[in-house]
This record gives C-alpha cells, sequence and structure tokens, in this order.
C-alpha cells in the first residue's frame, strides 16, 4: 500500500509542478500587462493602450489557433473565419440591435455554436494538410462572399459602431476609455485562457492530446476521434469568435479584411514564436509580434522582411517557441521552491 | 445466452482481386483462449481489424455477447467489452505511461466527470495504478511510453488493452520481438488473464499457442483450414501439409505433450 | 436556329477560349504544386510568390534589353536554381523530423510573407503591364481572339505534354515516381533521392516561374499577384487529387471553364467563391480528389 502511494504522490507532483509552471507563465504576462496599464496610464497615452487591446484581441484568435494545433494536432490556417464572423455578429448587434456588451457576446456566442458547429462537420472530415488547406477555403470563401455581400457594407465593411458601456452590477466600463477597455479586454481574455487551461486538464481535453499523439489507438480507447475533433473545433471557433466580438468595441468598424488569410497567418505566427501547446505562449506572441510590427514601423513599412524571417528562424531553430523554452525553466523553479517547502 | 461469447459467421472481405478473408466461421468460448493461426498473409490481421470493428466485413456477422454487432464502430463495440491490442506497439509515445493508461481507463468514468477536472477521475486512476503494479511499470509511471524498453512497451500495449475491463480481449502477436524469457512469462501471464476474460489470440510462437489455447483456428489464404483443440489440430494431415510442413522447426519436442 | 449559332460563336467561344488561356496557366501553376506534394509531401505555401518573382524577373530583363523570347527560357532555368537552393536551404532542414507536413507548410508560408515585402520594395506596389510580345488579334471562326491568348493556349499545352512525357517517359521522371512510391526502396536502388527532391522542388518552381513570365503580359504584373492567384491553383489541385498530374490538367480545365462560363450568368465576384467552393465539397467527398497520386498510379 505504501508503495501505491508513493506511486500516486510522484504523478501528483509532476502534475502540481506542471500546472504551477503554467500558471507562472500567465501570471508572468499579467503582471506585464498591469505594468504596461500604469505606466501608459501615467503618461496618459492613448495610442499604445488601443494597439496593446488589439493585441489582445489578436492573442485571443492566437489561443484558438494553440487549441486546435497544440493540443489537437490541427492547424487552422482559416481561423480568422471564426474571428471575423465575431467581429461581424458583434458588430451588427451594436449596430442594429442593442448596444450592449451581454447581448453582442452573448449573441455571438450563440451563432458560433451554430456556425462553427457546421464549419466543423465539414472540415474535420478532412486529415492533416488537408485539414490545413480546407480551412484556408472555406476562410477564402467566407472572405470573398462577405466582401461582395453589400447588406453588409462589402468591401467597405460597417463603419459607424457605437461606443457602449460594459455594465457589470458593481460598475461599468466605457469602451471609449482607453484604459478601462484595455482592463477589461485583459480579464475578458484571461477568462478566455483559463478556460482554455481548464479545459485540456478535463479528460475531455485529454483525450484531445491523445489524438494529437497518436490519433488510430483512440477508438480503442472507447472514444469517437470525430466527435471529440468537432468538440475541439468548436470551442475554438468560439474562443476566435469571442475574441473577435471585442475587436468593433475596440474600433468601432469591422471590415471583411478581419476574415482575410493574413489574420489567420498572423495568429499562426503568434503560436509559433510564442510557442505551441503551451496557450500561454500566443499572448507573449502577440505581444511581440506586437511590438516588433511597430518598432519596425518606426524605420521601415516592409515590416514583414523581419517577421517573416524571425518566423522562419523560429520554425527552424526554436520550434517549441518562447513559452516553450520558459516553461521548463519555470517548471524547475516551482520544483525547487516545493523541494524547500 | 450461449457458451460462445463471439460468433463469426461467414465473414468476408477482399481488396481489389485479393480475397483477404473468405466465408469464415468460429466461435470463441467464454473465459477461454481461442488462437488463430495461420501462415504470414494468411488473414489474420484482416480477421482482428473485422472483429474490432476497423474494417467492414462486405459478407457475414459477427456477434458477440448475444448482439449482433456487425459493422459497428471501434469505439462503440470497446464500450461494448471488446477491446483488442497491437502487433505494432500502437501508443501514446510522447505522453507518460500514467498517463498512457490513465486515458484507457478514462472510459470506466461517468459521462458527467468529462468536463470536471482530471482529478477527479479517480476511477480511472486508481485503475491506471492497479495495472502499473500488476504489470510490474510502477517505477516508470512518469516516463514517457516512448523512452520505455521494447518489452516494457509491449507490456504496456497489454496494460492499456485491458485498462477499460473488457469481456474479450484481441491480442495481436503479445510476443511479438521478445526474448524467450519475455515470451515464458507473458504467456504464463495471457494464461493468467483467461477465465474472467475471453482471449482471441493471434500468435507466431507455436508453442506458446499450443500451450496456451483451448481452441484453435486454423487459417490459410483468408479461408478456415481446420479448427479444434490444440491435439486435433496438429493431428490434421492438412495443417500438417499447409502450415507445420512449412515451418518443420517451429515444431520441438515438447510440443508433443498432450 | 441562327441565334443559337450567333450566341454560341459570340458569347460562349471568346468566354471558352479566355478559359483555355487561364486554364493552361493555372495548370502550369498547379502541376508545379501537386508535383511537389506528390513527391516531398510539401504544401508550398510560396508558390504564389515563386509565380510572381517569375514574372518580375521576366520584366526586369525585357527592360534591360532582352527579348521575351530568351526570357521564356532564361527565367525557368534562374528560378529552377532558387528553387534547389531553397529545397536544400529550407525544406531539406525540417524535412526529417516528425512534424515536416505542418513545418514545411510553415516554412514555405514564411518564404511567402518576406518575398510579398521584398517585392514592394524592389518594384513598389504597383501593378507594371509589360507589352504584350504577340500584338493584334485573329479571326478565327468569325470571332476575334488575342494573338497572345492563342499562343498561350498553344504554349502552355505544349509544355504540360513536355511535363507528362518527362514524368511519365523517361528515366528521370521513373527515378523521380520510384523516389515517391518508396523512398527507402529507391534509395537502396540507386537512386539519389537527396537530389531527387531538390531537382523535384526545382522543377516545380520553374514552372512557377515559367507561368509568370506567360501570364505577366495579360495580367500585369504586381506584389500580390500569387496570392490571387495560387488559390486558383490550390483549388486545382486538391480538386485533382495532391500529387495527380493527370487530375491537375482535368481539374484545370474544368474549374476554370466553370469559373469563366458561370460569369456569364453571375457575377464575376461570385465565380471566386464558386471554385472555392467546389474545392471544399471535394475535399469533404473525395478528398483523394478525381485521380490517385504521383507514384501511386
Amino acid at each position: 500500500m505504501a508503495e501505491a502511494a508513493i506511486l500516486r504522490n510522484a504523478v501528483e507532483a509532476t502534475e502540481r509542478i506542471a500546472r504551477g509552471g503554467r500558471n507562472l507563465l500567465a501570471g508572468i504576462f499579467v503582471a506585464i500587462a498591469l505594468a504596461f496599464a500604469v505606466f501608459a496610464g501615467m503618461t496618459g497615452d492613448t495610442f499604445f493602450f488601443r494597439l496593446a487591446t488589439e493585441a489582445l484581441i489578436f492573442a485571443g484568435l492566437a489561443l484558438s489557433v494553440d487549441l486546435l494545433l497544440g493540443y489537437t494536432g490541427l492547424l487552422s490556417l482559416g481561423q480568422a473565419l471564426f474571428f471575423g464572423f465575431g467581429a461581424y455578429v458583434s458588430g451588427l448587434v451594436l449596430k442594429n440591435v442593442a448596444p450592449s456588451f451581454w447581448a453582442a457576446i452573448g449573441i455571438t456566442l450563440a451563432a458560433t455554436l451554430l456556425v462553427g458547429t457546421i464549419a466543423g462537420i465539414i472540415s474535420i472530415r478532412a486529415r492533416g494538410v488537408y485539414f490545413a488547406l480546407i480551412t484556408f477555403g472555406l476562410a477564402q470563401v467566407a472572405f470573398k462572399v462577405v466582401f461582395n455581400t453589400r447588406e453588409i457594407g462589402g468591401s467597405d465593411g460597417i463603419i459607424g459602431i457605437p461606443q457602449i458601456r460594459a455594465e457589470f452590477g458593481l460598475f461599468s466600463v466605457d469602451t471609449q476609455s482607453p484604459a478601462g477597455f484595455f482592463l477589461l479586454t485583459l480579464a475578458f481574455m484571461m477568462l478566455l485562457y483559463a478556460g482554455c487551461a481548464y479545459l485540456v486538464q478535463t479528460p475531455a481535453g485529454r483525450l484531445l492530446v491523445a489524438i494529437r499523439t497518436n490519433e488510430s489507438r483512440v477508438p480503442f480507447l472507447g472514444y469517437s476521434p470525430w466527435r471529440a475533433k468537432l468538440f475541439a473545433f468548436v470551442a475554438a471557433a468560439v474562443v476566435a469568435a469571442l475574441s473577435g466580438s471585442l475587436y468593433p468595441m475596440l474600433r468601432g468598424l469591422v471590415s471583411p479584411e478581419l476574415l482575410a488569410f493574413q489574420i489567420s497567418g498572423n495568429a499562426v505566427i503568434m503560436v509559433v514564436i510564442g510557442g505551441v501547446g503551451t496557450l500561454a505562449g500566443a499572448f507573449y506572441g502577440s505581444a511581440i509580434l506586437t511590438m516588433l510590427k511597430s518598432v519596425i514601423g518606426t524605420f521601415t513599412e516592409y515590416h514583414l522582411i523581419v517577421i517573416g524571417a524571425l518566423f522562419m528562424l523560429s520554425v527552424i531553430f526554436f520550434p517549441k517557441g518562447l513559452a516553450g523554452y520558459a516553461l521548463p525553466r519555470l517548471e524547475r523553479w516551482v520544483a525547487r521552491r516545493r523541494g524547500r517547502a | 445466452m450461449s457458451a460462445a461469447l463471439l460468433e463469426v459467421e461467414g465473414l468476408a472481405i477482399s481488396f481489389g482481386a485479393l480475397r483477404a478473408v473468405s466465408d469464415l466461421s468460429f466461435t470463441a468460448a467464454r473465459g477461454g483462449i481461442t488462437s488463430v493461426i495461420g501462415p504470414n498473409g494468411a488473414g489474420k490481421s484482416t480477421l482482428f481489424n473485422l472483429v474490432s470493428g476497423a474494417l467492414r466485413p462486405q459478407q457475414g456477422r459477427v456477434r458477440f455477447a448475444g448482439a449482433d454487432v456487425t459493422g459497428w464502430s471501434t469505439h462503440k463495440l470497446l464500450r461494448a467489452g471488446l477491446s483488442r491490442s497491437f502487433q505494432i506497439t500502437n501508443l501514446f509515445f510522447d505522453l507518460s505511461v500514467f498517463e498512457n493508461l490513465r486515458l484507457a481507463s478514462q472510459v470506466l468514468e461517468p459521462m458527467g466527470r468529462a468536463l470536471l477536472p482530471v482529478a477527479r477521475s479517480t476511477a480511472a486512476r486508481d485503475r491506471a495504478e492497479e495495472l502499473l503494479g500488476q504489470f510490474g511499470l510502477a517505477e516508470k509511471a512518469t516516463e514517457l511510453a516512448g523512452h520505455l524498453s521494447h518489452g516494457e512497451q509491449r507490456r504496456l500495449e497489454i496494460a492499456v488493452s485491458l485498462a477499460c475491463r473488457p469481456k474479450m480481449l484481441l491480442l495481436d502477436e503479445p510476443t511479438q520481438g521478445m526474448s524467450h524469457g519475455d515470451t515464458q512469462s507473458t504467456a504464463a501471464m495471457i494464461k493468467g488473464l483467461a477465465g474472467d476474460l475471453t482471449i482471441l489470440l493471434i500468435e507466431h510462437d507455436i508453442d506458446v499457442v499450443m500451450n496456451l489455447s483451448d481452441h484453435v483456428v486454423v487459417m490459410h489464404q483468408g479461408a478456415k483450414l481446420a479448427e479444434g483443440t490444440p491435439a486435433e489440430v496438429r493431428g490434421n494431415a492438412e495443417v500438417q501439409k499447409a502450415y507445420f510442413g512449412e515451418n518443420p522447426g517451429g515444431e520441438t519436442p515438447g510440443g508433443e505433450a498432450h | 436556329m441562327n441565334e443559337l449559332i450567333e450566341t454560341l460563336q459570340f458569347v460562349y467561344a471568346p468566354q471558352v477560349v479566355n478559359g483555355l488561356a487561364i486554364g493552361v496557366a493555372v495548370i502550369l501553376m498547379a502541376l508545379g504544386l501537386t508535383i511537389i506534394f506528390g513527391l516531398l509531401d510539401v504544401i508550398n505555401m510560396a508558390h504564389g510568390e515563386f509565380y510572381a518573382l517569375g514574372a518580375y524577373l521576366g520584366i526586369t530583363l525585357v527592360a534591360k534589353g532582352v527579348s521575351f523570347w530568351v526570357c521564356l527560357a532564361l527565367v525557368p532555368v534562374v528560378m529552377a536554381g532558387i528553387g534547389y537552393a531553397t529545397e536544400r536551404m529550407l525544406i531539406q532542414r525540417v524535412f526529417h523530423t516528425k512534424d515536416r507536413h505542418i513545418l514545411t507548410l510553415l516554412l514555405t508560408f514564411g518564404l511567402a510573407i518576406i518575398a510579398e515585402d521584398v517585392f514592394k520594395l524592389a518594384y513598389g506596389p504597383n501593378p507594371y503591364k509589360p507589352d504584350s510580345p504577340i500584338p493584334g488579334a485573329s479571326e478565327l471562326l468569325g470571332v476575334i481572339l488575342p494573338n497572345y491568348r492563342l499562343f498561350l493556349i498553344a504554349a502552355g499545352t505544349a509544355i504540360i505534354v513536355a511535363v507528362w512525357i518527362v514524368v511519365y517517359r523517361t528515366s528521370l521522371g521513373a527515378m523521380v515516381r520510384a523516389a515517391a512510391f518508396d523512398r527507402h526502396m529507391a534509395s537502396s536502388l540507386g537512386v539519389p533521392v537527396e537530389r531527387v527532391y531538390a531537382g523535384t522542388f526545382a522543377f516545380g518552381v520553374a514552372l512557377a516561374g515559367l507561368s509568370g513570365v506567360l501570364l505577366a503580359p495579360i495580367y500585369s504584373v504586381f506584389p500580390t499577384m500569387g496570392k490571387d492567384f495560387i488559390l486558383m491553383a490550390f483549388s486545382v489541385v486538391i480538386v485533382g487529387g495532391m500529387g495527380s498530374i493527370k487530375g491537375a490538367v482535368i481539374a484545370g480545365l474544368v474549374l476554370t471553364q466553370i469559373q469563366s462560363i458561370s460569369s456569364l450568368y453571375i457575377s464575376p465576384v461570385w465565380s471566386d467563391p464558386l471554385v472555392f467552393g467546389i474545392m471544399v465539397l471535394f475535399l469533404m467527398v473525395r478528398p483523394q480528389g478525381l485521380a490517385g497520386r504521383l507514384g501511386h498510379g
């Protein structure tokens, strides 16, 4: 019996240390974001607040890409489809239905469950690179359709989406307030992160990892890989769409470019640079990419050369990404602290 | 309820011009060990794929535990109590030994726990711990399955397929690539599993087959050549010619014991 | 009756010929993609940029006084060199890893991002419209058709046939098909697999560059020209079956005709979604496409 107890302790200790490392990585990001907010708040800046808020929103899209790529092994090249869908639904609700934060979020969620399921049923029939191509194709079809549909603004998109106050009972946040909306977005994104981090530590989430590792064995564990993948696909669609739903609140407009391949591609770059299969890496990746763009942007408008080169170097030499290298170190630190305690 | 847990009736499948399995019928008695033998290409693995739901038969029926399960999907069959192991080790190599077993035991949990933290899946955890002990893998629990030795991986392969507490286990060459000593201990382990568990075994080592089996089905070019007790099969002239005749070295004096 | 003939002659015939010209060019692009995928299992996301690079090289050389006809031979040679180097320096680096499908896709995607900005940096964002190397038009069965399009159809068809012959009728092609079918077997039979891989990639890239030179006089040359075209080429490859030359030819002809003729009935802006829709449908119901893959019959 003593042996069994030792075994259980060893297994549980490993999992606790892994969890500690992940929490620390996410915590450091929040600390950096809050430090930025204090600094930007003191200098009375607006531009960088808005930019950082946008980086957070796109980090949510990257988070959804990582849920698929890093946990289920599905590379989506069209995740902007759901991001743009969320942005459009939210924008239309705010403009035409009710200028309410909760209405925008709620209707986006409901609509994405439906659209995500349909797109999922179409996409997950395809495996490997075919999945990448079918998501790419679906997003391109959606992009062209939105671009050519005059009823939702065509190539101009929807402009003049009203600013709102998001009501939270005890307090409310004005989307026009740079600091307020930044903090709201940070909290919102951390909720999405926590949701994903929770999901991947449930039996359902562990099954996704099993699919990534060896899909062929999964049916012999008593599960349909098809259902598990559909579940992951819809979950990722919801994360992407909810992130997108904040976009019109920030910018007051949506445009078909939100569904374009560039957005999907950027999200993949963020995940690879930040660290595939780490969830928190998506946030670091988005922050790095946004900073790079604005720093290089002050010297030249051709920032894609640098970002593309960095991305390729990352793929070849640092395939685990920033978080992939930081996590083992953070875990060792957590283990040492626990050992002392 | 009949004494047979698995009944295969007139099973057939072709790949193009190749008749991989044709008009195959046999039964596997509850609690016993039934072996399928035959030269390479006789259709043994195809038979396993048909019975375990990986392939859909073009003709014939499969009955399991009294129900017609022809054409059922693999995951549904597993939940009905039919599990299998693989000839070529088919594990989650990037995951720990414990996680391999925990994933395989997850099916024992009530559905409601699928979206609760994994720490709440106590039934799966207990089952995984039990198997770690039973298969001598406790010390390797936190290692990656891919880092185990070949013999350990073969043991984990069987442990994973047993995790769901199946009624029946299809074992595809469990001693594949093992040393003589490991083969003996694996055979003893398989013998110990029978009783509560019904086993359908594919095995190349003819001594193991003869010692373990209650019933032997001999396949040749996709069809059944003979069946019976090990002694009956061994005495069958056609089997001698088609199977043992090709591989006299596979026969050892010890195997003659009745 | 007369009306029907006139409709056929003046409405459909030009549309069919235009579709054919586009079709031949798309097939050239798709052949490169499909051969690279068939042998290396690499989805070359930079294929559109190689096409654009071919076009830019073409207009640069023509501006320097080199004849268009010389470019037609020279650019594919240069592009083959670039393709060979790309394969050895980038693809080979991740080719032996477990995730090579995804990694090679990401690497070529990175290459595509860089290339687009390099074009903007070197040539500016505005389109160039080179002069047609064969100006004028001919009357064919009462229909006026631009000479250059007729040339494009003829030359393209000849190249497609040549590719077919190289892959299926020469010992070089046999080596490539052997390497595609079973890498280790081919290697043990003395096929220099590594060089065959790099050579095949170079061949595919050269085809992309050649389509760039050929299409520049029709479509203009601009930094994102590859992006607009690659979707069509991907659709053709998927519908035809990844790795299948025959499939790419059939799908290329059918899809471009659908696009061309459908634009008579629906707004041309909807013909792209229509073609992608067909691609998505194929991926759903027949992911292997019309025909099998290279080396597999």
